[in-house]
């Protein structure tokens, strides 16, 4: 019990791989490619069960919590079959045993594992991942995308990793964007109006590929890669979704306060004017004001005094004699 | 001497480890993941799929490690480790931030009084055996002397004393003590939320009243989602007994009814610090008491002040 507890640094997501009522042979060999991809931090469901996430009359959403909440799990990929929706995958991301976001898509095209006569990944390492396209950095269903499959993969944060570990890579690219998704404002908040439903069938398809890499050496430090097709292939659409609760979203991305030695080694919001030295001591500048000569005093002298002069000196002795009393009474309070 | 082919192939081969885009290609190390915001071309997508979605991956990943490579190493026996920085791309938390534990009574007190945390080490040196043993558990150092194979008895001892027997109770007391003050500490975090606190209160009023009836409860009737108390039986003292252990029992009972040493206790302390004043005086006079501490107080500073000779010249 005390593993599941939260922690400050989160371990990698386990997903659960759920079959609807209905899968087909595609989906089947899909979601057991995908569950090699993501093991050891995969379970998989291997029933029918009687899930329909995006509908929120049945009991789907209860029963997806539950389990996470039985088996630890914040993630969920669930397939499922209709003749409306052929070939569907559904990834669900979970927060503090809530449902956060969901995702579905579907699967156009699919070359298996099997397919391809190379050498494949060892389970349990991490991917590379590759994305391409600009719609990852500017519309909200391919940055959802872009932030599940991340988190499906590769949410693990590790502070090192051993290169020679490094075999395999995903990538995602999306078809070329067409003309009227670049044209045409991006509705930054579909979910705001679910009266008019979105127009999928313009959104570009995505293209996951994965890989094996090879390294040459290029002469230099940095070896050159070469990759090996690895399988499985998807060619995907995307098709219905549902965004995360910004409330709840903004409680899921909080982020731990970080520590001093940390902020001095430079992360988090950048001190100006801090440096740590070579014996590591912390060290600040401070900037003083631009000094004016002008008012400098030096050593008085009779001779020097002019009439206009006398007269502010006089009034500058006064208030230099009215300082010093009020703050000898403010010592004293 | 020409040497532009020399140049020329060493250009070639820096070319196949740089990757050159209109976009600088966004690269977080600490998540392994390059993202190509440059637009799909869509001459050579259309041109042949496989190939165009290769080449750009390959693009990206060399960019990639090119900054995976760059990275400070470790070594270790499994290959050099990179050390990845912090990740660039925020993702969602799968539970919420842990909760500051409360502090225990220790803690309370050695954050007052500036105790530093030192990490007991789990062995101990044995001088004799000239080598680490265990502090404690199998062959612990704690047990050393109720296992010793021979142990020195007091002259004042009684004739029973059992010096294995002493050392071994002593070592259990102190495993209860400690875990009587754990007990105390978790009791005392979960008072700290009123909500558990009232709740407790609750349950504990209402198990005793369920157990207040001459059949302890087991006749009365059950709410729905009730829960059995365990733990709770019905005791007879025989039906015959001496009159001694009568009179005792019943001497006990009275004393107990006079007592209030419970109440007494049960009273909040005025100020709850985490420095015990009483035991800080009994440490400070040495068993001696308050009034001593402020006599000798008195005492040394008349003396400072008079004949400078200190604490023996009043004696």
């Amino acid at each position: 019990m005390d593993a599941r507890l939260p922690k400050e640094v989160e371990d990698a997501r386990t997903a659960i791989f759920v079959k609807g009522t209905h899968t087909g042979e595609v989906l089947n060999v899909v979601m057991r490619d995908l569950m090699a991809l993501k093991r050891p931090n995969a379970i998989s469901f291997s029933k029918k069960n009687p899930i329909h996430p995006f509908d929120s009359n049945t009991t789907s959403i209860s029963s997806l919590e539950f389990w996470a909440g039985k088996n630890d799990a914040s993630l969920f990929l669930v397939g499922q079959t209709t003749k409306k929706r052929p070939n569907g995958l559904t990834f669900v991301r979970m927060y503090d045993g809530q449902v956060l976001d969901m995702m579905e898509v579907g699967v156009d095209n699919f070359a298996g594992m099997d397919s391809f006569k190379t050498p494949k990944s060892t389970p349990g390492h991490k991917p590379l991942m590759h994305f391409a396209s600009e719609l990852f950095d500017t519309h909200p269903r391919y940055i959802q995308l872009k932030s599940m499959l991340m988190d499906f993969f590769n949410g693990e944060v590790v502070d090192s990793i051993c290169l020679p570990g490094l075999e395999h890579v995903i990538s995602v690219t999306c078809a070329p964007t067409p003309a009227s998704l670049n044209n045409a404002p991006v509705n930054m908040y579909p979910n705001q109006h679910p009266s008019a439903p979105e127009d999928v069938s313009s959104l570009p398809k995505i293209h996951i590929r994965t890989y094996t890499t090879r390294l040459l050496s290029s002469g230099t430090r940095i070896p050159r890669v070469e990759l090996t097709p690895m399988g499985p292939n998807l060619d995907l659409s995307l098709r219905r979704h549902k965004a995360a609760d910004p409330e709840l979203l903004k409680q899921a991305m909080k982020r731990p306060k970080v520590k001093k030695v940390d902020i001095e080694s430079g992360l988090g919001k950048k001190k100006k004017n801090l440096e740590v030295d070579e014996m590591g001591d912390l060290r600040g500048r401070v900037h003083v004001g631009k000094q004016d000569l002008n008012k400098l005093q030096t050593r008085k002298m009779k001779g020097l005094k002019g009439g206009d002069l006398d007269a502010e000196d006089e009034e500058s002795d006064e208030e230099q004699e009215d300082e010093t009393p009020r703050k000898k009474r403010r010592k004293q309070a | 001497m020409d040497v532009s082919n020399i140049l020329a192939s060493h250009a070639a081969k820096y070319q196949s480890i740089t990757v050159e885009k209109e976009t600088p290609l966004e690269v977080d190390p600490g998540f392994l993941t390059v993202t190509d915001l440059n637009p799909i071309d869509e001459e050579s997508y259309n041109e042949n799929l496989e190939e165009h979605l290769q080449s750009l991956a390959r693009d990206g990943i060399q960019a990639l490690y090119a900054s995976l490579f760059t990275l400070p190493t470790r070594t270790s026996p499994d290959g050099p480790l990179a050390q990845l920085p912090p990740p660039k791309t925020q993702l969602p938390r799968a539970k919420p931030l842990p909760k500051p534990k409360p502090q225990t009574k220790w803690e309370a007190f050695a954050a007052a009084k500036g105790i530093q945390h030192k990490v007991r080490d789990r062995k101990e040196w044995d001088e004799e055996r000239q080598e680490w043993v265990n502090r404690w558990g199998r062959n612990g150092k704690n047990k050393q002397l109720e296992e010793q194979w021979i142990t020195e008895v007091p002259l004042n001892a009684d004739v029973d004393h059992d010096p294995r027997k002493a050392a071994r109770d002593a070592r259990k007391e102190r495993v209860a003590k400690n875990e009587k003050k754990h007990a105390q500490n978790v009791a005392r975090a979960a008072a700290a939320n009123p909500r558990d606190a009232r709740k407790q209160d609750i349950e504990k009023t209402l198990a005793t009243t369920r157990i207040s009836t001459a059949s302890m409860g087991k006749f009365d009737k059950k709410l729905d989602g009730e829960k059995k108390i365990r733990g709770v039986k019905r005791k007879f003292d025989p039906t015959e007994k001496s009159v001694a252990d009568e009179a005792k029992a019943s001497v006990a009972l009275l004393s107990r009814l006079e007592s209030d040493s419970k109440k007494t206790r049960r009273e909040p302390q005025a100020e709850e610090s985490v420095l015990n004043t009483r035991k800080a005086v009994r440490f400070a006079s040495k068993g001696r008491g308050g009034l001593a501490l402020g006599r000798e107080a008195a005492g040394g500073r008349s003396s400072r002040g008079g004949r400078g000779r200190g604490r023996g010249g009043k004696r």
